[in-house]
């Protein structure tokens, strides 16, 4: 907007105002109209919609359910599809770049959009934006409510290679016991939010890390971690096995259960099938 | 004028009269009032001009029922859950001030995201008033971490395991991540400080910077002044008549008898001209 506009948009504005009315009563009775209505409905929603509470943190079920509030669906669902963890689609597109630039691109709304047209019909610029985005965000958000659920259980798995007794039996229990299929997909039972582990064993992984073990497991040692051992420290320390990682740590399993879910994990896809 | 103003003042007029004077002459109160209430709107305003409004009004519910919540809340991981199943299931009425900050939470994202939209067709963050949407944008991410933070506080299954998702993300970001999430834990770790920690941020901190801004924005929305709808009657008008003027006045500029050039008068074409 060039200086003649914006003294051609104030003269205008002024000549508003000139012809208007005062803003008591007329605004603040239309604000205090819907005001009231807003309040009706929240009062109407809290009786009709009682408000509940869930199991308890830390209670036996661990039923693992990393599902926000409907309004950060949006975000929580753009995890999802940033999952795949290659080059181009980083986890850290979801968490870091992708909000980040969305929150720029709002604050920097006006400064990017300096024409003096204000009709939203002579904008089709701004108005295929602003759909686009409303519509993302609806669809990510309805995504997000609707979308595969987190899955518990899936006991009924069974894999080859896998004879009863063994510490892979004892490390596929740990597994499903701890709400791991909540997020990570194992031969098409569970979510979506993590990778898919039906072949993870295949791949190889390999960090260094020079700090403590939370909770130390025989025969796992530092500073570098590989094959069963990457397992152990990205159980109980995701960022420090991979940096970026969203998942949550689990730091309260005894050292067996590690060294058991390691095993499993190693040979998901390769021995246990 | 109306009739009861007719005969000498009573003495509690006289000594109300006074007071307000005295407050007045010190600090511009009336002035200033009558600045905030007596200015004129334009004539032509929508129903979705009220978004904003009922946008604090739920800020100011939440205000309420959260501070009603605070007295029985304990934030400690111990007690936290059952404090929250105390206000739900016993305190008389807290059912319905738990459901209504509940709800008033999801209220408040829609009527921001509404008030937002509507601001954006309207081109109403247009000059002059690029400020007072930014004050607003930062509002909006202001509430997004209210709901963020508040969550955590029913320490339920979910509430609990969300939040830890949502650290763990935050930790996730590139040189300051870690550290950011570090402060929220009040740790490397989810402990038993984090509760209080959140707590803390969700009812001391958060509100202060939201008041803070939202009387800058109101602040703002008062000086400029509400924008007019561009598709008004008035503005239409104006609009209309501009653009016969400048038909006009480009009439005027041709020699007589030749035929006009442009096809559309448009006033940006004139500047131009003029320019020249």
């Amino acid at each position: 907007m060039n200086r003649q506009d914006q003294e051609a948009y104030k003269a205008d504005y002024a000549q508003a105002k000139k012809e208007g009315k005062p803003f008591f009563p007329y605004a603040i009775y239309k604000d205090h109209v819907v005001a009231v209505i807003v309040f009706a409905a929240i009062i109407g929603m809290s009786i009709w919609q009682r408000v509940g509470v869930g199991p308890p943190v830390y209670s036996a079920s661990s039923t693992f359910e990393p599902r926000p509030e409907w309004y950060f669906f949006f975000l929580f669902q753009m995890l999802k599809i940033f999952k795949n963890q290659n080059a181009f689609l980083p986890v850290i597109m979801a968490t870091f770049i992708v909000p980040n630039i969305l929150m720029v691109l709002l604050l920097a709304t006006p400064f990017i959009d300096r024409r003096a047209e204000r009709r939203i019909s002579k904008r089709p610029f701004a108005l295929s934006v602003g759909i686009l985005v409303f519509m993302g965000m609806a669809w990510l958000t309805y995504q997000g409510e609707t979308g595969a659920a987190p899955v518990g259980g899936g006991n009924a798995l069974t894999f080859t290679g896998i004879t009863p007794g063994s510490a892979a039996a004892a490390g596929q229990a740990v597994f499903m016991d701890n709400g791991c299929t909540s997020c990570h997909m194992v031969k098409g039972v569970g979510g979506q939010v993590g990778p898919n582990l039906t072949t993870v064993g295949t791949k190889t992984f390999s960090a260094t890390y020079s700090g403590k073990l939370p909770v130390p497991v025989p025969g796992v040692k530092g500073p570098t971690y590989t094959g069963t051992g990457w397992y152990v420290l990205h159980t109980q320390c995701p960022i420090c096995a991979k940096p970026g990682s969203g998942m949550p740590a689990f730091a309260s399993l005894t050292p067996t259960e590690y060294a058991n879910l390691a095993t499993f994990l190693n040979g998901l896809g390769t021995t246990y099938k | 004028m109306s009739t009861s103003n007719i005969g000498p003042k009573g003495p509690v007029t006289k000594t109300g009269e006074v007071v307000i004077d005295h407050v007045d002459h010190r600090t511009g109160a009336k002035t200033g009032i009558g600045w905030f209430l007596n200015r004129n709107i334009p004539g032509e305003t929508s129903w979705f001009q009220t978004l904003g409004f009922a946008a604090m009004a739920v800020f100011g519910l939440q205000a309420v029922t959260g501070i009603v919540l605070a007295m029985y809340y304990k934030p400690e991981p111990t007690q936290a859950y059952a404090s929250i199943q105390d206000i739900t299931n016993h305190v008389t009425w807290g059912w319905l001030v738990r459901g209504m900050h509940k709800w008033g939470a999801s209220a408040m994202i829609i009527l921001v995201f509404l008030h937002m939209a509507r601001v954006f067709i309207f081109g109403s963050y247009k000059y002059p008033r690029e400020l007072t949407w930014v004050t607003g944008a930062i509002l909006l991410i202001m509430v997004m971490f209210m709901g963020l933070t508040g969550y955590l506080l029913v320490w339920d299954q979910r509430a609990y395991w969300a939040t830890v998702v949502a650290m763990n993300i935050t930790a996730s970001a590139p040189v300051i991540g870690p550290y950011i999430a570090d402060v929220l834990r009040a740790g490397p770790t989810f402990n038993a400080h984090t509760l209080s920690r959140f707590y803390a941020i969700h009812m001391l901190v958060i509100p202060g910077g939201m008041a803070t801004f939202i009387g800058l924005h109101l602040f703002l929305v008062s000086k400029l002044g509400i924008s007019e709808p561009p598709w008004s009657k008035r503005a239409t008008r104006a609009r209309r008549a501009e653009e016969a003027a400048a038909r006009a006045a480009a009439r005027d500029r041709r020699p007589q008898g030749r035929r006009e050039v442009s096809v559309d008068p448009a006033p940006q074409t004139l500047n131009v001209e003029a320019g020249q």
